[in-house]
Parts: C-alpha cells; sequence; structure tokens
C-alpha cells in the first residue's frame, strides 16, 4: 500500500502553496440572475456556486403553511459535472442532510416572522466542488437573500478549518478534506457574534478543537467584509456584472 | 447599510427596516440610512411588494373561480377581486359569467381593499379609473423605488407627465403602465428605468428634469 | 412535485405583439427571423473534461462534459456511450420546482439528445477502446440556470460547444491491458448540429422566442440541421397544428440561420 502522501512541505506550505491559515481567493458577485428575487455567485478557490432566492411567496403545498412565520425551504444540490466521477442528478443522502444544516444556518439570520404564511425559498447549486462547498455556499446564500430584500438580522458567513498532517489548517481544499484528518465547517452571524452552524468529523485534542474553530470564526469574518464589498458594489456603486459570463471572465 | 449594520446609537424615534439592540440602531435590508435628530429611517433598495390596506396596484388575472378573479399582484400573495365585489351583492355563478367582466390575461387597476395576514389580499375595482386597463406600456420597476417615482405629492410623476404627454398610472406593487404617444411613451419608460436603478434620491429630480429637457409634448 | 403555475401573458402584451409583427418587428425590436445575442464561454468547469456557458439573450445554460470508461452495450459492442441530459432548476425561473425531470425538462434532453445523435456529432465508433469490452462513456449534462424562453437552443449551443471542446484521457493496449495515459486527447468529433426553434404567434412564425413570446405563442417547431444543411432532427412542441408549408418555410429558415449560427459555434470553440 502506498504512503500516505505529506499535505503540508518542510516549508510549511500546502500542496497549493497556502500556509496554515490562508484562505484560498473568493470572489462573489451580486444579483447576475435574472428570474431570482436575488442570488449571488461565489468561487472559493475552485468551488463555483450559485445561490438563488425566490420569496417570499405562496405555500405549496398548502398544508405546509405556517400561520406566524415564513417557512425556510432550502435545497444544495451538486450539479453531475462537479465532482471527479460524475454524479447521479437524483439528491444524494449527503445532499440531503447538507441542505438541511444550512437551512438550519440560515433560519436564525431571517426575520421570517415578518412573512407569516409564506415560503422564502433558497436553492444552492454547486456547480464545481473543492472542499468547504457547504459553507460557500452559506456564505452565498446568504448574500442572496440581501439582494432579494428579505429583512435579516445579520448576514451569515462561514469557513472550514481541520486538521492536515497533525496541524491545524484554515480552508480546507478537496484534497486536504479527503486525505487529511479533520474537518469543521462553521458558520457565524458576524454582528450577533452567533455560531448557526457546527459540524465535526476527525479526531481533536481539545486544544486544536479550540484553535480549528477559533481560527473557523476568524477567517469567516475575513470572508464577510468580502460579502459586504459585493452588496456594495451592486447596490451602491452601480459597477456590477450582469451575468455569469462577465463574472467568470472578470 | 447592509443587514447587520449599526445606523447609529443614541435615543430615536425609529422606522421600518430597523431594530433596536439596546442602544444600537440596527438595519436590517440593504438601504440607505437617514439619521435626524429624532428619527432613524432606512430607505430599502430591494424588496418584495407587501400588500397594504388602500394601495392601488395594478395586477393581472390569472385564474378565474367560482367566486372570483385571482389577481397576479406581483406579491407573495395574489389578490383576490370577489365577483360580489363587481356584480354586486345578488351575484350567483349560476346566472353571472365571471369572464365576461374580465378574463385570464387581462390587466386590472384596483386597490387593496382589506388584507390581514390570515388570508390573501382582497381587491376592490370600486371608484373611478379602477377596473379593466384596455391598453399601455406595462414595465416593471421595485417597490422599493415606487416611492421616487411618484415624488413628493406626486411631483415626480406629474412632471414626467407634463413632459411627455402620457398617462401614466403608478401601483404601489412596482407595475406601471404608460398611455400616450410613442415616442413620449419611450422617454417615461428610460425614465422609471434610470430612477429604478439611481441609488441616491437626491439629485434624482434634476437628472429627470435634464433627461426629458423641453416643454409640455415632450419634443 | 409540487403544481407548477403556468405563465400568463397579459392580453395587452399579447395584442401589441400581433400588432407589431403586422410590421414585422417584436417587442423588443427584433424582427421575425432575428435570434438574441448568443454568448459562449468554454473551459469554466476545470474538473470537467469539458464546458460551456451558453446566454441566448437572458436564457443563460451551462452544460458539463464528465467522460469515463464502461461497456458497451451488447448490440453495439464496437461504439462508445453518449449521454445527454438536462435540468431545469429551481434557481432557474419561478415556474421550476425541484425534484425529478418534469415532461419538459426529459423533452429538453431528448430533443437535444436526438440533434446531436442522428447528426453523429460524435464519431460512437471512435470512443471504442475493446470492442465488446472497454469504451468510452461521454455525459453530457446540461443544467438550465436562467430561462427566459427558448431552451431547446441555448441548450443546443452549450452542448455542442462543450463536446467541441471537451479532452478525454487518452487509454492505449499495452501487454494486452488497457493503460490509462496522462496525455489528452480531443473528443472525436466530426459534425456541428444546430437547432433553430420557431414559434407562431397570430399568423407569423418567430425566430428564438423569448419567455413573454412562448406565453403567447400557440406552436413550437425546433430543427435541428448539420454542418451540409441537412436536416438531422426535429420536435413540433404544444397541442396545436401547423399546415406542410409552414414547417417547410420553418425548416429553410432553420438550415439558413443554423449555418450563421454554427460559424459562431465554430468561432468560440476553437
Amino acid at each position: 500500500m502506498e504512503p500516505k502522501r505529506k499535505l503540508i512541505g518542510e516549508d510549511g506550505r500546502r500542496l497549493d502553496g497556502r500556509k496554515w491559515d490562508e484562505l484560498r481567493p473568493i470572489s462573489l458577485e451580486v444579483g447576475l440572475l435574472k428570474n431570482a428575487d436575488g442570488s449571488a455567485y461565489i468561487q472559493w478557490g475552485k468551488n463555483k456556486i450559485m445561490a438563488a432566492v425566490y420569496g417570499p411567496k405562496e405555500v405549496h403545498p398548502k398544508h405546509q403553511v405556517l400561520p406566524d412565520r415564513a417557512l425556510l425551504r432550502t435545497r444544495y444540490h451538486m450539479a453531475p459535472f462537479s465532482v471527479d466521477e460524475r454524479k447521479n442528478p437524483a439528491p444524494s443522502r449527503r445532499e440531503i442532510e447538507i441542505s438541511k444544516v444550512i437551512r438550519e444556518a440560515l433560519v436564525p439570520a431571517v426575520i421570517v416572522e415578518d412573512y407569516p404564511r409564506t415560503a422564502i425559498e433558497v436553492w444552492v447549486e454547486v456547480l464545481q466542488s473543492d472542499g468547504g462547498s457547504r459553507v460557500a455556499g452559506i456564505t452565498a446564500a446568504s448574500l442572496a437573500l440581501a439582494d432579494a430584500g428579505i429583512n435579516m438580522r445579520d448576514l451569515v458567513v462561514g469557513c472550514s478549518c481541520g486538521i492536515v498532517d497533525s496541524q491545524v489548517v484554515a480552508d480546507l481544499d478537496d484534497a486536504e478534506d479527503k486525505e487529511g484528518s479533520g474537518d469543521m465547517p462553521v458558520a457565524i452571524m458576524p454582528n450577533l457574534n452567533q455560531v448557526t452552524l457546527l459540524q465535526v468529523d476527525g479526531i481533536y485534542t481539545k486544544a486544536d478543537f479550540q484553535k480549528a474553530f477559533e481560527l473557523a470564526i476568524a477567517k469567516g469574518r475575513e470572508v464577510y467584509s468580502m460579502q459586504r464589498d459585493a452588496l456594495t458594489k451592486k447596490f451602491f456603486s452601480g459597477e456590477a456584472s450582469s451575468s455569469m459570463e462577465e463574472a467568470e471572465s472578470a | 447599510m447592509i443587514p447587520g449594520d449599526v445606523i447609529t446609537r443614541g435615543n430615536h424615534r425609529y422606522g421600518s427596516y430597523i431594530e433596536k439592540r439596546g442602544d444600537e440602531y440596527v438595519a436590517l435590508r440593504v438601504g440607505l440610512a437617514e439619521v435626524s435628530h429624532e428619527e432613524v429611517k432606512l430607505n430599502p433598495l430591494t424588496g418584495p411588494y407587501l400588500p397594504r390596506a388602500d394601495d392601488e396596484v395594478i395586477g393581472k388575472v390569472v385564474d378565474i373561480n367560482g367566486f372570483g378573479w385571482v389577481v397576479d399582484i406581483n406579491s407573495c400573495f395574489d389578490g383576490f377581486l370577489p365577483a360580489s365585489f363587481v356584480f354586486g351583492r345578488e351575484f350567483s355563478p349560476a346566472t353571472h359569467d365571471l369572464s365576461s367582466k374580465f378574463r385570464v390575461g387581462d390587466v386590472i387597476g384596483a386597490r387593496i381593499e382589506s388584507y390581514d395576514r390570515s388570508r390573501d389580499p382582497q381587491l376592490s375595482i370600486r371608484g373611478e379609473g379602477y377596473g379593466k386597463v384596455p391598453e399601455g406600456e406595462i414595465i416593471k420597476m421595485s417597490p422599493t423605488k415606487v416611492p421616487r417615482l411618484i415624488g413628493r405629492r406626486g411631483s415626480m410623476v406629474n412632471l414626467i407627465s407634463e413632459r411627455t404627454g402620457c398617462d401614466v398610472r403608478v401601483g404601489q406593487n412596482g407595475v406601471i403602465v404608460v398611455v400616450g404617444p410613442s415616442e413620449g411613451i419611450v422617454k417615461t419608460v428610460n425614465v422609471i428605468r434610470m430612477i429604478d436603478k439611481e441609488v441616491h434620491g437626491a439629485s434624482l429630480m434634476e437628472k429627470v428634469e435634464e433627461y426629458l429637457g423641453g416643454s409640455a409634448g415632450g419634443t | 412535485m409540487s403544481m407548477k403555475k403556468n405563465y400568463v401573458v397579459e392580453t395587452i402584451r399579447k395584442s401589441q405583439m400581433v400588432e407589431l409583427l403586422s410590421k414585422g418587428k417584436r417587442l423588443d425590436e427584433r424582427t421575425p427571423d432575428q435570434h438574441r445575442p448568443i454568448t459562449i464561454q468554454t473551459g469554466v468547469i476545470q474538473k470537467a473534461n469539458g464546458s460551456a456557458i451558453v446566454t441566448l439573450g437572458n436564457t443563460e445554460v451551462i452544460a458539463g462534459v464528465k467522460i469515463a470508461t464502461g461497456t458497451p452495450f451488447p448490440d453495439t459492442p464496437d461504439k462508445g456511450l453518449l449521454v445527454v441530459n438536462a435540468e431545469i432548476l429551481p434557481l432557474a425561473s419561478p415556474y421550476a420546482e425541484p425534484g425529478p425531470p418534469s415532461e419538459d425538462a426529459i423533452e429538453l434532453a431528448r430533443v437535444v439528445d436526438r440533434g446531436v445523435r442522428e447528426s453523429e456529432m460524435v464519431d460512437l465508433k471512435k470512443l471504442c477502446i475493446v470492442e465488446g469490452k472497454t469504451v468510452y462513456t461521454v455525459f453530457v449534462d446540461v443544467n438550465i440556470m436562467n430561462v427566459d424562453g427558448n431552451l431547446f437552443d441555448a441548450t443546443s449551443y452549450a452542448v455542442v460547444s462543450a463536446l467541441r471542446t471537451a479532452k478525454m484521457k487518452k487509454y492505449v493496449i499495452e501487454n494486452e491491458k488497457v493503460v490509462m495515459k496522462d496525455e489528452e486527447i480531443p473528443v472525436p468529433v466530426e459534425r456541428t448540429p444546430v437547432s433553430v426553434t420557431l414559434a407562431r404567434i397570430g399568423d407569423t412564425l418567430v425566430v428564438d422566442p423569448n419567455s413573454e413570446e412562448e406565453g403567447a405563442m400557440d406552436m413550437r417547431i425546433t430543427i435541428t440541421t448539420d454542418d451540409d444543411g441537412n436536416i438531422c432532427a426535429s420536435q413540433k412542441g404544444e397541442a396545436s397544428t401547423i399546415t406542410p408549408a409552414l414547417v417547410l418555410e420553418a425548416a429553410d429558415t432553420s438550415i439558413r440561420i443554423g449555418k450563421e449560427i454554427r460559424a459562431q459555434i465554430m468561432e468560440a470553440t476553437k
């Protein structure tokens, strides 16, 4: 059997050249989809994810209506061509679980009580996946909700940290996620300082757990400033791109 | 402002789209804040139309059932125009054919008669000028920008009307119908798009005046 | 899957459409035989073997090609596999719902597949590695990102552009074993089928209908032509009739416009 390869070199650099606490390149664009009430496109490392929001709107089927608040519906879905082996378009158990945790990460931020008897739909479509897609999806989804003008207490932003070659690192890519020893996606509402998503897999010493957790939150705050820039670009400056094609070539 | 931003601190009256946390006033929507001595306001730059009683709306009939017309009013709920409001209390599905009055696809101007969050908004067409819209250019804008299109006491929409020679009918739900000479319609549509895109309301009147130029009649 | 609302076009708008058409114009200022601007961007999904984002006016679609190896069908032991799939994502339209593909999405995928297959765009025999045992399997999956009419043509251009720029790993036979090399070779593309869709509004056929025009149309016809001007696939849509003369008129238009669009696709996928 082949020995596991080293993911962090002698010089402390990871396979893609990053240091232990560096984020991959991230770009965010708000409002690219014309039909959706709100949308945001995120490129995070090799991840390419489009999030869209429709709503508030009528609830179908009617029996699911909540009398005093909006029903937040979320779907995280991966395109068949988004991963190394072509994926069957039907939802997998992993996608269903991720849809649920994304919904639960967003609900605390959305003032659902302002929209009783309605549905707010959040669609997260992963066009290319490379580790950390759920936190990237949440980051884009919260921008899409703001773009749609849904009342929110705060934005939601996420980042994944973990353990690779016994070291705590920030923002695992696909190889590090698969071959490393731990992954921890975390999402927060940055102004309210509340965690809305936390998942952990791997084995952490208490010290490493704390280090990874606090690192995820700190890095999340860095991404938050990018979310703010993206909203500013669309709403306060008149310079936004108008299509995915422009965003891809930017 | 973006959701979660602190607008100001202190002790003020505050309006919609703002939450008070301790002595902080926090924005809940993407928008522009206005802080004066006594009041904190947030003018949203995006968001849905939520029905309010007495709002004038322009909608399209999307369905007819036994008791009235279902009207798409560009909101989270479809509006409902009861047949009894139109045919009177003696209305009965057996004797009155609803599609003789309005059919699917018809555009109508109506008022929100009531909306109490426990059922869909009820519409009424009682009053001068309500009912079927027979012709005109239909254009949509963000409902959050409608107040700017109307202007203080109608100043903006009146200016547009005068300069273009068009009748401009504005629904609070962001749907507008423009009737008039084709050149006037083109100018009106351009102005509406300009207002929809513009971030700051301050210099809007000047920009529109400049674009429309000329005197009444729209040359 | 929950109920799908239908898109209702305002009667006023439909009347305006018909009136303008009598003067040879459409609501968005196009002439009846004009299509909307097409943009094609390839190589956008690096993990896929090939990919393309196509915009046709405001309709936006993305196609991705994934190539693996597998066993051939028993009745075609010397041919590789080609599968074309399409999904109208819920993010593309307020009328789209998540769940298994609707009959519209399935018709879309099958019509586009037919155009690609019947034109023999990809020589399936060249996808054979070991006859009867190992062949390439080529999956083309299309995600509709924004609906503004004419999904047929947008999807077709995306599939064709993605296939034309797709690369696959080279397999050779060494010591009677199939070995994958690092070298990448292009997918064996022989021809470039182009579909052109026309809708009837009132009495006029218009090319490349947008959503509103589709809401007002009573008949749609899609015709796919190849590089020699041959017709390789066609589909009439909507529950309505069409005269034989109009079918032939549509065929002529498709051949003519297909040629111009083919040139654009080939330029974008050099």
